[in-house]
């Protein structure tokens, strides 16, 4: 069974392919215009897109582009010239596929056949999101089954990398709400338009709003709001966000009276709850609005069990959006497992698809770097790190041990382990720092 | 060949397109459902779009027609 999203301006043939196609089973979004599409797609994930090239609005690759999962997402187009494949290969690279005028069962069945693999892979993924099994990532899990049966807002912290997009997305895919899914980063929003961006505008709201806009709480009415780097926004906007999140009301730029909006706020921080109490990012009646419901995504070093997973998840979408059947050699799996990203998942992936295009033609195995480290590894990070002339014996030997541990998420046996002393020696250093 | 009878050539396969569609979605619904009212309901639809395709090639014949005695107006003055 596929999520398809079905575009042409054909109504006779949106009808009939959308119903044939549910009769397979499958689950259709249909759309007639581009704008229509566009708007049914915006931050959905589909397995499957089936478009005509030429729309009375435009070209329907256009909807490509509002649709979150684009990696994983295979392409039809639907033309009544073959010529066309050549033409459009080109320009948007091979992992598109074509129904050819006129259409039979056989076409359509053939387009859903090299799935049936895919099928079983994403079978394994939690809430339609998420990839692995270890303890940390199981109580992940349970933490979003719980809260996806309440409307609670969730503040996700989490290292740089760890998924948070992701898990917002899982989150929402579990609650199964009518509306969309609609993100939105906060740091990335020019200081003068997060009023508009978040809450919209009418048209003359200000110079330069020559048309009415919905701010992303309108879109995500019913649905799910991501916000990502929330401690990002100017503390002086962050009433107005707090009213909003206060009345489940939003009043546009320029506008007299308030819309209603009812959407569940996932919120996203890359900064630790002390740094946020510490360095005052945040408001705290803003705090406790947003984080109603906490949820920290463990950093990728601990949980290593899920690499291998994760390593299969990210090759096998390569291979489909190449038509590639590229393996990983066991002795690489195991380097890439030892590694301890600092960059988590996100360099994870780029770590697979670098070593993707780097491929050995010949005996279709990933090639890895000599060198894994990137250069943001947080060994970097810690400037106050290493030797100076200067420093005491004792200053650094604290240093070495805390960021040990810091490093290996506080697991005081491994990080013994790691520092060559033992269990004892290394409590009777940490009680002797409590201590001063 | 004029643009024209390009277009016309494009424009019957649209209604050629939905004829077999509809009469796949025809047999499924049988086979699978057994519902004659909405079998019914698809035969309509092949039905219009058989008249729809009819329309496409009358105008197609018309802009061949046209066409050609244009051209024999052209050899005539030629010769």
């Amino acid at each position: 069974m596929a999520q398809i999203l079905l575009v042409d301006d054909d109504l006779g043939f949106l009808e009939a392919t959308t119903e044939l196609l549910e009769l397979l089973q499958h689950t259709v979004v249909s759309a007639s215009t581009v704008e229509q599409a566009q708007r049914a797609a915006s931050g959905r994930s589909f397995d499957h897109v089936i478009l005509d090239l030429i729309m009375p609005d435009g070209s329907g690759l256009h909807v490509l582009d509002s649709i979150k999962n684009r990696d994983q997402t295979r392409v039809t187009l639907v033309t009544g010239h073959p010529s066309v494949k050549s033409i459009v290969k080109d320009l948007y690279g091979p992992n598109i596929s074509y129904l050819i005028k006129p259409i039979d069962l056989a076409q359509l069945q053939s387009l859903f056949e090299a799935d049936d693999d895919v099928g079983e892979a994403d079978a394994a993924l939690h809430f339609g999101h998420l990839v692995g099994e270890s303890a940390p990532m199981q109580k992940l899990y349970q933490m979003i089954e719980r809260v996806s049966q309440t409307k609670a807002n969730v503040l996700l912290m989490g290292e740089s990398g760890v998924g948070k997009e992701v898990v917002a997305s899982a989150i929402h895919a579990a609650s199964k709400p009518k509306g969309a899914f609609v993100p939105a980063n906060c740091g990335a929003f020019a200081r003068d338009l997060i009023s508009s961006e978040l809450f919209g505008h009418e048209k003359g709201a200000f110079t330069g709003a020559t048309h009415r806009k919905a701010g992303v709480f309108e879109l995500a009415h019913e649905g799910t709001l991501f916000l990502d780097e929330v401690t990002e926004m100017p503390i002086d906007q962050q009433p107005n966000l707090l009213r909003v999140l206060e009345t489940h009301k939003v009043t546009r730029l320029g506008a007299t009276s308030a819309i209603d909006v009812d959407c569940r706020v996932v919120s996203a921080t890359n900064r630790s709850e002390m740094d946020i109490a510490e360095q005052g990012c945040l408001r705290e009646d803003l705090y406790f609005r947003l984080a109603v419901f906490p949820i920290h995504i463990p950093p990728l070093r601990q949980r290593p069990d899920d690499i291998p997973m994760l390593i299969e998840f990210f090759l096998a979408g390569f291979n489909r959006q190449y038509k590639a059947s590229i393996a990983i050699d066991p002795k690489d799996l195991a380097r890439l497992q030892a590694y301890d990203w600092p960059g988590n998942v996100r360099e994870l992936r780029h770590a697979v698809h670098r070593a993707f295009i780097m491929a050995d033609p010949e005996t279709q195995m990933l090639v890895l770097p000599d060198d894994l480290s990137s250069p943001f590894s947080k060994v970097g990070d810690n400037k106050n790190a290493g030797i100076t002339v200067g420093k005491t014996v004792e200053d650094v030997e604290r240093e070495l041990i805390e960021s040990t541990l810091e490093h290996l998420g506080g697991d005081k046996k491994k990080a013994a382990e790691m520092l060559g002393v033992s269990l004892k020696t290394l409590y009777n250093r940490l009680n002797s720092y409590s201590e001063q | 060949m004029s643009s024209d009878t390009q277009r016309l050539l494009h424009d019957v396969r649209n209604p050629l397109n939905n004829i077999s569609v509809n009469a796949e979605l025809g047999k499924l619904t049988l086979e699978r459902t057994g519902d004659t009212d909405k079998a019914t309901a698809i035969f309509e639809r092949i039905l219009q779009e058989c008249r729809r395709c009819d329309t496409v090639l009358s105008e197609l014949r018309d802009q061949l027609s046209h066409e050609q005695s244009a051209n024999g107006t052209d050899a005539g003055d030629n010769a």
